[in-house]
């Protein structure tokens, strides 16, 4: 049997396990551990396991991981994050899906300063997901807002998944971070968008609430100081060269406790309860991601990246339909891939054609980190869902794959308009760059 | 046979032509393709640089290329090569690397046989609004460094060391959370640093990177007695010196690049002016020879 | 009998989360030790050692209690479809698919750290040997498989299912 075949039965079998209910994780660790010893050896395949597992999990990136985390908790615990929707309320609750669409705001300010899409929809979900419950939210929309705009965070600068394709493509990391940002507020918009159309047709799912007056809304927008204060100090921090994006969820998760410790809102015993959720909500997200990282040497061992780049070369479809195709690909392989996995592995084999063909790179750069972002919502393996199910563990996974199935339609939008409108991407980096 | 070679970083780097690739060719040649090396690039098969040894040891790939720097614990004598003024400027790291080999660096390589050892082009300051003549420059400036011996020759000058990720150093600088960082000129290309720095040092003696690429011990004696002949003969000088040059022209195009973008300053330090650097660093240098036991590996490197 | 082992795994489970707990607090502090101390000119030395080396505490520590109380994330889709006695199969083969995943870990990374013992790894700055982590990673992942070991047993014999019982 061919090395593409035990790599296509590999992708069938994780289809299955998942379908069957087994833990997300153990189902990419067992077909992951197999493939590699079935195309290679159990030695490699032990090899791989023990250094991946020790690599991620000490990892000095992914310390935004627990450290965003328990600023959310905090921020929750101590009462930070309910003021901030009250302030949210006062100023646009009267509206239906008010809240929704302040959440998604929230998600596209939050990506300025994480350049990660986990980190996003953690700290985010943590955050608003009690909230829009508290207002009588639909839990669809609110977990499909939450699991959608955390993709904001690597589209809206900094992101690592630019610096990851610029590092694998040669191109430049300054003018990737420009070309992101006004495809990222498009989105954002866009998201919105959905909100009102959703909550026009289902009413019930963001309830309007009532008119409020100036005094009220001074009222709130003052209860929420504190944490806004925050959030502008560590986006401060981050631009004013004071601390790198990693340092700056310390720098939160820092501050909000010392505002709960003196405004005596929290107590030992809270922060204690805090830490240790964090800490399992970690384990769950990091075991994800290190079963991740053993599908990508099976796939690699597999071949079929190389054969299906072959395949497309051989096609010769021109430019758009080169485009189209390779986004469709990306489309299918987000399904069952981790994203970054996914440009380690295809990123080398797409990339010449795309210079081939004379495709700008900045502009493919952007179209295929919102394609990697659709596949960080789409299942059965969609990273950004498992992460809002692990902060709402009481909403089945499948109604959060349908609260973003209308999301995911508009970002399928944002492809066709950033194709259609290149100039939506290479606006800002051509003015700043020239 | 087909032998995977693990590469970490993307496909089009330095190490594929000057070694993947040369490897492949030589071996193909030798055996009549019996014998062929496939390269698994940016990070297929596992990520990062730190762990490329132990992959190797472990059989989860064949052979691996990467930086001694990052465990340098078990590259004592190795990384005395990083050092300033280690080894004469004039004379090829890759040279005396091997010359240091046999008596005095093959234990730090326990179960693999390193088929190539080689040297970057010398460290140099890259910084950011700041323009480095003087040790005295470098007072209290945020200077990102790699390793342990690296951070003490960044004290000694006067810098403030500070460890980070090289993936996070672009936006580093782009903040001022750095204010530079001593390293090699290919990172201008490699990791974009050209967009953000514009201020480089050439000259003073700030040490530079090794390599290594090495083959599973086991892998190397399972082979045919003409394939083994055919992996001494494509490996050794040879391919170092390949690596070692392939280096110093993508640094050598990194800095021409710099060179022509008139808003970098650009300094070039006169032999009056590197006398204070190397007097700054001397002490760095004796000591960590002392603390490895270094004295023989560090004669053996000079051709003493 | 059940009860005594599940009483005595919760208490081991309990404080290997609490390890994990104060090593994310400890983390944290670091961190603004080390940002504070590199505004006025002295970062901590070797910060990155102790955050790096801390995070696989972290991460691993809380491992155990991640199975205990349901957090490992599955497709929930056709759970309600399923026949009852289907999905009590895969609850219980799928807690010892994860055992044996955990034990599998254990050892991969146990065979490592004799790698780094014979290499001589250690972090970077400030020499902490990399095998103690390694060590202390395997140790926390073979917890992790007794619990799942343990949570399978209770399902097959005594139809519990402790990831829907109180917290611990
Ligand atoms: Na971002
Ligand atoms: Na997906």
């Amino acid at each position: 049997m061919s090395a593409s075949m035990i790599g296509m039965i590999g992708i069938l079998i994780m289809f299955v396990l998942l379908l069957l209910r087994v833990p997300v994780a153990f189902t990419m660790f067992a077909v992951g551990f197999a493939g590699i010893t079935i195309l290679d050896s159990s030695r490699s395949a032990f090899s791989l396991l023990a250094s991946e597992s020790f690599t991620l999990a000490s990892s000095p990136e992914l310390v935004v991981i627990p450290l965003f985390i328990l600023m959310g908790n905090v921020a929750s615990l101590t009462g930070m994050s309910q003021r901030l929707y009250d302030a949210a309320y006062a100023i646009i609750g009267q509206f239906r899906g008010g809240l929704a669409s302040a959440t998604v705001i929230g998600c596209g300010g939050f990506a300025a300063l994480s350049g990660s899409s986990v980190a996003s929809a953690l700290t985010m979900g943590k955050v608003a997901l009690g909230q829009m419950d508290r207002f009588n939210y639909n839990t669809r929309l609110s977990t499909g807002v939450v699991a959608a705009g955390g993709t904001l965070g690597i589209l809206i600068p900094p992101s690592t998944g630019f610096v990851i394709y610029a590092i694998l493509t040669e191109q430049s990391i300054g003018r990737l971070f420009l070309a992101g940002v006004l495809p990222g507020i498009m989105l954002l918009l866009l998201f919105i968008v959905m909100i009102m159309v959703i909550c026009y047709f289902k009413p019930d799912f963001g309830p309007a609430g009532p008119k409020t007056n100036l005094k009220e809304k001074s009222r709130a927008i003052l209860g929420a100081g504190p944490i806004v204060g925050v959030i502008l100090l560590t986006i401060g921090g981050i631009y004013g060269g004071l601390f790198s994006p990693v340092e700056a969820a310390a720098v939160g998760a820092g501050s909000v406790i010392l505002v709960g410790l003196v405004t005596r809102t929290l107590t030992i015993k809270l922060l204690w309860s805090a830490a240790r959720d964090a800490v399992v909500t970690t384990a769950t997200v990091m075991l994800i991601l290190i079963a991740a990282h053993l599908i990508n040497p099976f796939m690699a061992l597999s071949h079929i990246p190389t054969a299906v780049g072959e395949f497309l070369a051989a096609l010769n479809l021109g430019v758009t339909g080169t485009l189209i195709l390779i986004l469709m690909i990306y489309l299918v392989l987000g399904c069952f891939l981790e994203g970054f996995a996914m440009l380690v592995l295809t990123l080398p084999i797409f990339f010449p054609i795309i210079l081939q063909l004379g495709i700008d790179p900045i502009w493919f750069g952007v179209l295929t980190v919102l394609t990697l972002e659709m596949g960080l919502i789409s299942p059965p393996v969609g990273i950004n869902v498992f992460i809002v199910k692990s902060v709402a563990p009481n909403v089945a996974l499948g109604d959060i794959f349908r609260g973003v199935l209308p999301f995911w339609l508009m970002m399928i939008l944002a492809v066709a308009l950033l194709m259609a409108f290149p100039q939506i991407v290479l606006l800002l980096p051509n003015t700043m760059f020239g | 046979e087909e032998l995977k070679f693990a590469n970490f970083t993307p496909p089009f780097h330095t190490i594929n032509a000057s070694v993947i690739e040369k490897l492949n060719n030589d071996l193909s040649a030798a055996t009549n393709g019996e014998l062929t090396v496939r390269g698994y690039h940016g990070g297929e098969l596992g990520s990062g640089p730190a762990e490329q040894y132990i992959r190797v040891l472990q059989g989860a790939t064949d052979m691996a290329w990467g930086l001694p720097g990052y465990t340098s614990s078990q590259f004592g004598k190795t990384m005395i090569a990083e050092l300033p003024g280690a080894i004469p400027e004039d004379m090829p790291g890759y040279q005396a690397l091997w010359r240091a080999f046999d008596d005095n660096l093959s234990q730090e390589f326990p179960g693999t046989k390193p088929l190539a050892l080689w040297t970057s082009e010398p460290n140099i300051f890259i910084m950011r609004n700041k323009v480095i003549r003087t040790p005295q420059d470098l007072n209290g400036l945020k200077v990102r460094v790699a390793g342990s011996t690296a951070a003490e020759v960044a004290k000694a000058l006067g810098a403030t060391p500070v460890q980070m990720p090289i993936s996070q150093v672009y936006n580093a600088m782009q903040t001022g959370l750095i204010d530079g960082v001593i390293t090699g000129a290919s990172t201008l290309k490699d990791f974009k640093l050209d967009e953000v720095a514009d201020a480089l040092t050439l000259g003073a003696p700030l040490g530079r990177l090794t390599f290594f690429t090495v083959l599973n011990a086991q892998v190397y004696g399972d082979l045919s007695a003409e394939q083994r002949a055919a992996v001494d003969a494509a490996s050794g000088m040879e391919l170092s010196k390949s690596a070692e040059d392939a280096w110093l022209v993508t640094a050598n195009a990194a800095l021409a690049a710099a060179q022509k973008d008139s808003s970098n300053a650009i300094v070039e330090l006169t032999d009056a002016e590197k006398e204070a650097f190397t007097k700054a660093v001397s002490g760095v240098v004796n000591s960590y020879v002392n603390s490895v036991d270094g004295d023989d590996a560090l004669a053996a490197m000079q051709g003493n | 009998m059940f009860a005594a082992i599940r009483k005595l795994a919760d208490g081991l489970i309990n404080l290997s989360a609490a390890i994990g707990s104060l090593g994310l607090i400890f983390i944290m502090l670091v961190i603004l030790v080390d940002v504070i101390g590199r505004a006025f000119g002295s970062p901590m030395y070797g910060s990155q050692d102790v955050i790096t080396m801390s995070m696989t505490v972290v991460v691993f520590g809380a491992m155990a209690i991640c199975d205990r109380t349901g957090g490992h994330i599955s497709v929930d889709l056709f759970e309600r479809a399923y026949p009852e006695l289907l999905n009590l199969a895969i609850d219980i083969s799928a807690a010892l698919l994860g055992a044996v995943i955990f034990v599998a870990i254990a050892y991969a990374v146990n065979e490592s750290a004799k790698l780094s013992a014979m290499l001589n790894l250690s972090t970077n700055l400030l020499r902490w040997p990399k095998a103690w982590f390694q060590n202390g990673l395997s140790v926390f992942a073979l917890l992790t498989a007794a619990g799942m070991v343990l949570r399978a047993l209770e399902l097959t014999f005594s139809g519990r299912d402790v990831r829907k019982g109180d917290a611990v």
